[in-house]
């Protein structure tokens, strides 16, 4: 017994004292799933030899932690989770601001204004139907954000809850530039959208084995969601609406207090370098690299053409989240 | 021994280390969250005004006691049907075995599962309500879909509580009540139900106070329609992020929370704990005749269908584990269980030796706190068992972020090491074990003990050589349950994980968010299939120790 104790003590003692205390080491904390960080990840460390540890964490989890680690930060860098993840980082305190070298040939959407965080990608708002529902049905793929509001899909629509989803966030974004920057507008349209909602998914990209597998008609999401449905081979068809929709910028920022800084700035160097930025076509992210010049994928770029981007004015997405977060939670979802 | 124990050269430094443990895990990170939630440049009220003006705050809590009271009677009548099943059916021994088999399932399951499955089976395309009923507008998101999930996950609660209560009831109590010319029918309602009554409410409370905490059925089947407070603090954690809105949420579930388990203390404590008998045979093998064969008949069809569809449910995914995606590519394909054993072999490595680590350290603790509640006398003794047991009647959330907050400085930077999710599980779920060691020591005399005493040892050699072999059903017991919800749990720990330590059920949330269903589905079956190893492994144990049988442990999981 007692043999036993001290066994466990001692091996209780190795786990609190060893950390990953291994020599060149960026610790991440990122919202972009394995599937689509690790590759660029290990393609780091393939090049650098610096090893990179990361947790995925969805963005209000990853800034919730953030925030309570403050005094002794866990992470280096905020890697990959939507702009207003990083508003609200900025807002905490718990992030600081580093240009990056190729920075400046970002454009001034795509970066926070005191440099704070800058994004490594954009990603569009679709919409993504079941093909054989459509069918089903005798529907044509919304291609207007009023279609949406068509009787025949009552519940049959499912997109992201605001209280938890960045997408949420953008899909509000897309309706308010939209429908010409009119909140009131805004939030009468949700009204309607609302009627026709199944359900408010968690994560952005909740919708998507729905849609894919047939259990709603119409999932609001991201690029990346789509793409990869289709990748797997289900039957779902991407459209946009033709008002326009806006694009989620997923930032990188510093930690504040960063423990590795040294190794973590060279990371985030290498996060806008052309050769990173072609990494995400490589790897089949299917997001928009923010650095001119680099290359995108072929079938987004095609896809891409059919749609209108609608341009963020992060400052006052910034000031405004929060209000048209809650006039989603007290007005359009109360019924 | 009474007074004697305050001043007893062993007892009184163990009850100081008891106490220093639980107010530095316990007491400290939860004060460090009161601070926070009520204190902003001064003590402020900020976050309770914002819980008094949301609308979808105050319906949660409404949502919240609402869905607790109906999970709790739905699953408490299923409970006690299986129950009444297992043990009054007469059904055959293998049969009986397979049932417990299939109703463990849900119990032990990674969370989520169970409201992935119901998806898959009773969603607007599901397998049954589609493919077999041809229903389109099956909406199973809501107050229908919670319960239903919530109730098939708990009732197993229920049916291992209730199976042990029925059967240690007295069959020649019933058979007097024959002989005396009653019919079946008001012998069940005059005899079986009042003996049952106290195990009923149990049941009942234990079913509630699971619902009640349970943060991933909501999370993925309440939708916007139906909010609760779990599920409601953690969105305004990580979505709105505001930690201070979300802890006092979480605060006020608290009151609940508390109020069914000090409603079940008083129910056991004003039975003594005696309706569980875990020693001695009832009485003489008599034929029970309590159940006519047409009752009999409808329990069976009743508990057939409801095994059944738990079956088809979990059949869903592992059709889905093993499938390129289901519902859209049939093709057998291990590409998911080739994820596992690949990228996700560390989450699952990490899981089993945090698991692991967790079970002596909390059965040890839980037989130690048992023994000290149960067994002696000091200053403060109500107070530390009710202390002890606060991080368990805690929604998982606040206890997680509260670790965070507590213990991420120096000189407690224990956050990003396994130390701190072994912590976390030994203070959140060794009450189960505590609680086995007061039922099984109100059974001992404790003449016993003092015959040790008498005889001149020590009070820690009494403990080791006299109590701790009388109560090793109960630290297996405990170790089973730590084992399984080491291997299950998710709410506390999703703050938790770090870059040296992740988990598999973290993995498996993160699968179901992101499309991947199959590594999801193929994390879950290996989940289970652990789980049911160990549960196998623990009640053969338990029947070498000649101590009851896996019931015993399976009961312990709802609480």
């Amino acid at each position: 017994m007692v043999s036993t104790l001290r066994l466990f003590a001692s091996v209780l003692l190795v786990l609190v004292f060893a950390g990953p205390g291994l020599a060149q080491t960026v610790n991440v904390y990122t919202a972009w799933p394995e599937s689509l960080s690790q590759p660029i990840f290990k393609a780091y460390t393939a090049k650098t030899g610096v090893q990179i540890n990361f947790i995925r964490l969805s963005t209000g989890e990853l800034v919730a932690r953030a925030t309570a680690e403050k005094n002794n930060p866990r992470a280096d860098v905020m890697w990959g989770a939507p702009g207003d993840g990083f508003a609200a980082a900025k807002e905490a305190g718990i992030i600081e601001p580093y240009k990056a070298a190729t920075a400046e040939k970002i454009p001034a959407e795509l970066k926070d204004r005191d440099g704070y965080y800058t994004a490594v990608s954009k990603n569009t708002l679709i919409f993504m139907s079941n093909a054989k529902l459509l069918k089903e049905k005798g529907l044509k793929a919304p291609t207007s954000w009023n279609d949406l509001l068509d009787p025949a899909f009552k519940g049959q629509i499912q997109t992201a809850d605001a209280r938890t989803s960045g997408t949420a966030l953008t899909r509000i974004l897309s309706i308010y530039y939209a429908f010409g920057k009119d909140e009131e507008k805004t939030v009468d349209y949700q009204k309607k959208l609302h009627k026709n909602v199944q359900v408010y998914t968690k994560s952005g990209g909740g919708c998507t084995v729905p849609a894919s597998l047939g259990q709603t008609t119409v999932c609001i999401a991201h690029m990346p969601d789509a793409m990869e449905a289709k990748k797997k081979g289900y039957g779902v068809v991407v459209t946009f609406p033709k008002e326009g929709v806006a694009a989620v910028i997923e930032g990188v920022a510093l930690v504040k207090g960063a423990k590795n800084r040294e190794a973590a700035v060279k990371f985030i160097e290498w996060t806008f370098s052309k050769e990173m930025q072609d990494l995400l076509d490589k790897n089949n992210v299917y997001m928009l690299p923010t650095l001119p010049g680099a290359s995108i994928d072929a079938d987004v770029q095609a896809l891409m053409k059919e749609a209108k981007l609608l341009p963020v004015d992060l400052e006052w997405v910034g000031k405004n989240r929060k209000r048209l977060v809650e006039r989603w939670i007290n007005e359009v979802i109360r019924d | 021994m009474n007074g004697q124990a305050a001043r007893d050269p062993v007892i009184l430094p163990t009850v100081i280390v008891v106490w220093a443990m639980v107010l530095l895990f316990v007491l400290y990170p939860l004060s460090r969250l009161l601070f926070l939630t009520f204190w902003n440049e001064g003590p402020s009220l900020d976050a309770v005004r914002g819980l008094l003006s949301d609308w979808t705050h105050r319906r949660a809590l409404v949502n919240s006691l609402l869905l607790a009271a109906l999970v709790g009677v739905a699953g408490t009548a299923l409970g006690f049907a299986f129950a009444l099943l297992a043990v009054r059916g007469r059904v055959p021994t293998w049969l009986g075995r397979a049932l417990d088999a299939v109703v463990l399932l849900p119990l032990i399951s990674p969370p989520f599962t169970a409201a992935i499955a119901l998806i898959f089976a009773l969603g607007p395309r599901g397998i049954i309500s589609y493919h077999v009923f041809g229903l389109t507008t099956v909406n199973i998101y809501g107050l229908s879909g919670t319960f239903l999930s919530e109730t098939l996950t708990y009732f197993p609660v229920a049916y291992l509580t209730l199976k042990a209560v029925i059967a240690n009831i007295d069959p020649n109590l019933e058979d007097s009540a024959f002989s005396l010319g009653a019919r079946r029918w008001r012998v069940f309602r005059t005899v079986t139900v009042p003996l049952a009554t106290p195990g009923i409410a149990n049941a009942f409370l234990l079913v509630s106070a699971a619902s009640l905490a349970d943060f991933a059925t909501p999370l993925i089947l309440a939708g916007t329609r139906f909010p609760v407070l779990p599920t409601q603090a953690f969105l305004q954690i990580t979505g709105l992020y505001d930690m201070r809105g979300g802890a006092a949420l979480c605060f006020l579930l608290l009151v609940p929370a508390l109020a069914i388990f000090a409603g079940q203390r008083l129910w056991v404590e004003r039975r003594g704990g005696s309706y569980v008998t875990v020693t001695g045979k009832v009485g003489a093998a008599t034929r029970v005749k309590s159940l006519s064969p047409l009752a009999i008949t409808g329990l069976g069809v009743l508990c057939g269908a409801v095994a059944l569809f738990v079956l088809v449910c979990y059949a869903l995914i592992a059709a889905a584990s093993l499938m390129k995606g289901l519902g859209a590519d049939h093709h057998l394909s291990f590409a998911h269980y080739a994820h596992v054993f690949s990228g996700g072999l560390k989450a699952v490595r990490d899981t089993l030796i945090i698991a692991v680590l967790c079970m002596p350290i909390g059965g040890l603790f839980a037989v130690v706190l048992g023994f000290l509640v149960a067994r002696t006398q000091f200053p403060g003794r109500r107070a530390l068992e009710f202390a002890a047991m606060m991080n368990y009647a805690l929604p998982g959330t606040i206890v997680g972020i509260g670790y965070l907050v507590a213990f991420n400085d120096p000189p407690l930077a224990f956050t990003g090491t396994a130390f701190i999710l072994v912590v976390c599980y030994v203070f959140r779920y060794s009450l189960a074990g505590t609680r086995a060691t007061t039922a099984v020591l109100a059974q001992i005399d404790p003449s016993i003990e003092e015959a040790s005493s008498s005889l001149g040892a020590r009070r820690d050699v009494t403990f080791r050589r006299v109590v701790l072999p009388l109560v090793r059903p109960a630290l297996l017991a405990g170790m089973t349950v730590l084992f399984i919800r080491a291997m299950t749990a998710i709410s506390a720990t999703i703050f938790l994980v770090s870059l040296s330590w992740s988990l598999v059920t973290v993995r498996i949330l993160e699968g179901i968010t992101n499309l991947e269903l199959g590594q999801a589905s193929a994390f879950s079956m290996l989940v289970i299939a652990l789980v049911y190893l160990a549960v196998v492994l623990a009640s053969l144990a338990m029947r070498r120790l000649n101590a009851g049988s896996l019931g015993q442990a399976g009961s312990l999981l709802g609480g």
